[in-house]
């Protein structure tokens, strides 16, 4: 399977000012004094190697919507967040060069930064479109419909020309969609929110945002080492610091780096990527973030085999 | 790995002194030792002191362990993790609860 990162920004997306892109180059021709380059080449292979990734890159700041490759060939996403929008745009790219106009996506909730892509979704609009919404919410489509209301957009659900099916299912289900064994999970967030399980060939991807691990349930946590369970790529909402979640933000229904880490090791699972990011954080705050998961990870990591944490960015894509 | 506990009166205040790790297989013991330790301080009027230093480790559970301890402890007992080896100070500032506890350099000190 392929995972594509399109959006791993929470709550609100993000645009980083002027500032903080000066800030970059700033850094970087600091960095770079005294080194030429013969070209752009050069110089990119130079800062690839030499700059941290906050100065050279990005974290980017679209929110939730994540593509899984590797099913039947159709199109796999989880969430519409802001992400969906260049996800459309590459979707329509492809389905030019031949890819099947078929669409599953899976929605973890219908918070608003989880599907306000939807309205700029441009196979949306396509008459020879098959879109499959999955969720565990059976207010799936009532979310979809009423943000294309006019009070909040101009263009009517109804206007849409693509085939829509919308599919509820149940906490603990386990079916086939697009070609992958998928399992659904319940999850702690205001409205609820929804973990999936997609497994091929003996390769699992997990999607498991907006979770609150509650600091009086943690008896609950033994469901999720099942969810996880040798997890080849276990995608978790790390939104903020495990101080945090038990203080000013308990109840805000998200979940930390160190929980995050703490439940993969449980499940035996291989990799973490990050995700979820906090929209005040700025990339620099991210990469401290990745950097101190990585070190939480060897502290407690004990007779464990190691676990990969890594931290998901726009545009990321990797092989399990 | 098992999790020992030890309890003892010190100066008048009430020490309880982990031994070993807390993870997901210890935690369950080290929330019952901690919630009786500071019922202990209560019915004392007693400072409750969290000795770390014979602590390997605490992963979340421990640390979460440590908020209900908290929470069961209310503003009648102030509680302080004492000598954390060098690993618990690493964890204790990647989970930020270095700035939700007092944090002593040993358990005779202060901060």
């Amino acid at each position: 399977m392929l995972v594509r990162f399109w959006g791993t920004r929470g709550s609100l997306p993000v645009a980083r000012p002027a500032l903080a892109i000066q800030g970059k180059i700033a850094r970087a021709l600091v960095a770079a004094s005294g080194q030429t380059f013969a070209d752009e080449d050069a110089a990119h292979g130079w800062a690839q190697e030499n700059l941290p990734f906050h100065t050279y890159g990005s974290y980017g700041g679209a929110s939730s919507c994540v593509e899984i490759e590797g099913g039947d060939g159709a199109f796999v996403v989880c969430d519409m967040g802001s992400g969906l929008r260049e996800f459309g745009i590459d979707a329509a790219r492809r389905c030019k060069e031949g890819h099947p106009r078929v669409y599953h996506f899976f929605m973890s909730h219908l918070h608003w930064d989880h599907i306000m892509g939807f309205p700029f979704f441009g196979p949306a609009f396509d008459p020879g479109a098959e879109i499959i919404i999955h969720s565990g919410h059976p207010d799936a489509e009532e979310a979809l419909r009423r943000q294309q209301e006019e009070i909040s957009f101009p263009v009517p659900f109804d206007w849409l020309r693509a085939k829509f099916t919308f599919l509820t299912h149940k906490p603990g289900d386990t079916f086939e969609a697009a070609g992958l064994k998928v399992s659904i999970t319940g999850q702690y967030h205001s409205h609820d929110s929804y973990g999936y399980r997609f497994e091929k060939n003996g390769r699992s991807v997990i999607y498991s945002t907006d979770s609150e691990h509650k600091l009086d349930n943690m008896d609950a946590e033994e469901a999720f080492h099942a969810f996880f369970a040798s997890g080849d790529l276990v995608i978790c909402d790390t939104m903020y610091s495990l101080g945090d979640t038990v203080s000013l933000k308990q109840d805000w229904g998200h979940s930390s780096n160190v929980v995050a880490i703490d439940l993969c090791h449980a499940a035996g699972a291989r990799r973490l990527a990050l995700f979820h990011h906090e929209p005040t954080y700025s990339d620099r705050d991210i990469q401290q973030m990745h950097a101190e998961s990585i070190r939480y990870e060897e502290l407690v990591r004990a007779d464990r085999p190691p676990l990969e944490v890594i931290c998901a960015y726009d545009g990321l894509e990797v092989r399990v | 790995m098992d999790l020992q506990w030890q309890v003892s009166v010190e100066n008048g205040r009430v020490v309880g002194a982990p031994a070993g790790r807390v993870d997901e297989t210890t935690w369950e013991a080290f929330t019952e030792h901690l919630t009786a330790a500071v019922r202990e301080a209560a019915a004392a009027g007693a400072n409750l002191v969290v000795d770390l230093s014979r602590l390997d480790y605490m992963s979340s559970r421990g640390l979460r362990a440590l908020t209900i301890a908290r929470r069961e402890a209310g503003d009648a007992v102030p509680i302080t993790l004492a000598a954390p080896n060098p690993r618990m100070r690493e964890i204790l500032a990647i989970s930020r609860y270095d700035k939700l506890f007092v944090i002593a350099d040993s358990v005779h000190g202060d901060a």
